[in-house]
């Protein structure tokens, strides 16, 4: 027997080396990163599930928003190595987040969760409104590393920015008397976005031409009307005299106090224009008002009732009884309420609202110096 | 018709003209506008923009 006869024995078969799983972001039908699509492949588990879960702990004091960056960083897209480096940075990066998260957990169960979350919700909110302006404006979906995706964020501020710039500066516009200018630059606008259209470039336009184009249009149909200044104005007129035709505020709490006035017998015309806020006559128990209210978006509650919505219309014109004053009002609000009563909020306490105030008691909330009285 | 024209920004700009005339139109008194006839025209706008824009994705 040489050694050529000798027959090679084949070794027993080995068990194929199993493959080893790695947890990546694949880099297609991916939403944003690709976290919860790789989450759901490593774990065979629909990538949905993730999904609905990470926009739920979103609510939680912004814990899901952390831990999808903290993902981000720490799971590498699919075929992508990563320098020894990069990965320290990541690592260090994740650390940050996970401290966060710390510090998120520590606020929702010392504060409770919904003050966590109203505290995180604002940056949470913002950055997913940037995020989504930015793919609205540039048809990029957010994509890539946390770099990419914090790239879109700042981008997407940029542009709220300007949009926010734009609607705020053509309602103030609109507001305050320049209807008309307001109403031409926003068809200047439409023509541009038409124009970059016809030449392939507007998309652009369209989120800044809009954001400019709606609050004028809900400046007019609102009939806002920002004369008479900012903040709360009360007048309590201590007679006749003093009671003046109109009252006006271009945005927040008119207050007219008529109680201490001693209207004479007789018909008193009285305007009230409040922009944006509230609008409040306040009458004694003798005197009737007749009321001719225009609310664009809120409520009128006159005495016992109330009507809301938009467009409000409200013409409620009883007579006086026979020797009561009767207060002709005519009253205007763009965005809020008007509100006609015997009280006012304040006599209820320091603070106290009058929509938290106690149901008025049968007799006492109606319009008690007309003829007829409205029944409950 | 024209190989960049964009459907979707070109019906929105249109839209924005609508809305600007009618602003126009209220602010000189010619119309009342109000939110029952903003409401739906917006809508309308919308509407409009995103099935131009779907029209032309599909090709």
């Amino acid at each position: 027997m040489t050694d050529d006869d000798t027959t090679q024995i084949p070794e027993p078969d080995q068990p194929p080396e199993p493959e080893q799983r790695r947890m990546t972001r694949p880099r297609d039908d991916r939403v944003f990163a690709g976290v919860c699509k790789g989450l759901g492949r490593y774990f065979n588990v629909d990538p949905v599930l993730f999904r609905v879960a990470a926009v739920a702990l979103i609510f939680f004091g912004g814990a899901g928003l952390l831990l999808y960056i903290a993902a981000v960083l720490l799971i590498p897209n699919e075929g992508e190595e990563r320098p020894e480096s990069r990965r320290r940075r990541d690592r260090a990066l994740a650390v940050i987040g996970v401290v966060l998260l710390v510090v998120a957990a520590g606020s929702i169960f010392s504060h409770g969760v919904f003050h966590a979350g109203w505290a995180f919700g604002p940056f949470v909110f913002i950055g997913l409104a940037a995020l989504g302006v930015w793919w609205l404006v540039s048809g990029e979906r957010p994509r890539g590393d946390a770099r990419d995706v914090l790239r879109s964020v700042v981008r997407g501020i940029g542009v709220l920015i300007i949009c926010t710039a734009l609607a705020l500066g053509g309602a103030w516009l609109a507001g305050a008397g320049g209807g008309t200018a307001a109403a031409i630059a926003v068809i200047a606008a439409g023509a541009i976005l038409a124009g970059a259209a016809l030449e392939g470039y507007g998309r652009w336009l369209v989120l800044p031409a809009l954001s400019l184009a709606l609050p004028v249009a809900f400046v007019s149909a609102a009939n806002i009307d920002l004369h008479g200044g900012a903040g709360d104005k009360q007048y309590v007129p201590a007679s006749a005299a003093q009671v003046r035709d109109s009252y006006r505020v271009g945005a927040g709490r008119l207050v007219v106090d008529l109680r201490d006035a001693q209207l004479p017998p007789g018909d008193r015309p009285l305007k009230l224009r409040v922009g944006v806020g509230e609008a409040d006559l306040i009458v004694p128990d003798n005197v009737c008002v007749s009321t001719s209210a225009k609310v664009g978006m809120g409520a009128v509650d006159s005495f016992e009732r109330s009507n809301g919505g938009v467009d409000v219309d409200w013409v409620d014109q009883p007579p006086a009884a026979a020797g009561n004053p009767r207060i002709v009002l005519d009253a205007h609000v763009g965005v809020g309420r008007v509100l006609i009563s015997h009280f006012r909020s304040e006599d209820f306490g320091p603070g106290y609202r009058k929509f938290y105030r106690p149901l008025p008691q049968p007799g006492d909330e109606v319009n008690s110096g007309c003829e007829v009285t409205h029944a409950r | 018709m024209p190989a960049k024209l964009q459907l979707g920004p070109l019906v929105a700009g249109l839209g924005v003209i609508v809305l600007g005339v009618l602003a126009l139109l209220d602010s000189t008194n010619v119309i009342s506008l109000g939110f029952g006839a903003l409401a739906p025209l917006a809508c309308a706008v919308a509407g409009a923009t995103l099935l131009a824009s779907g029209l032309t994705r599909s090709g």
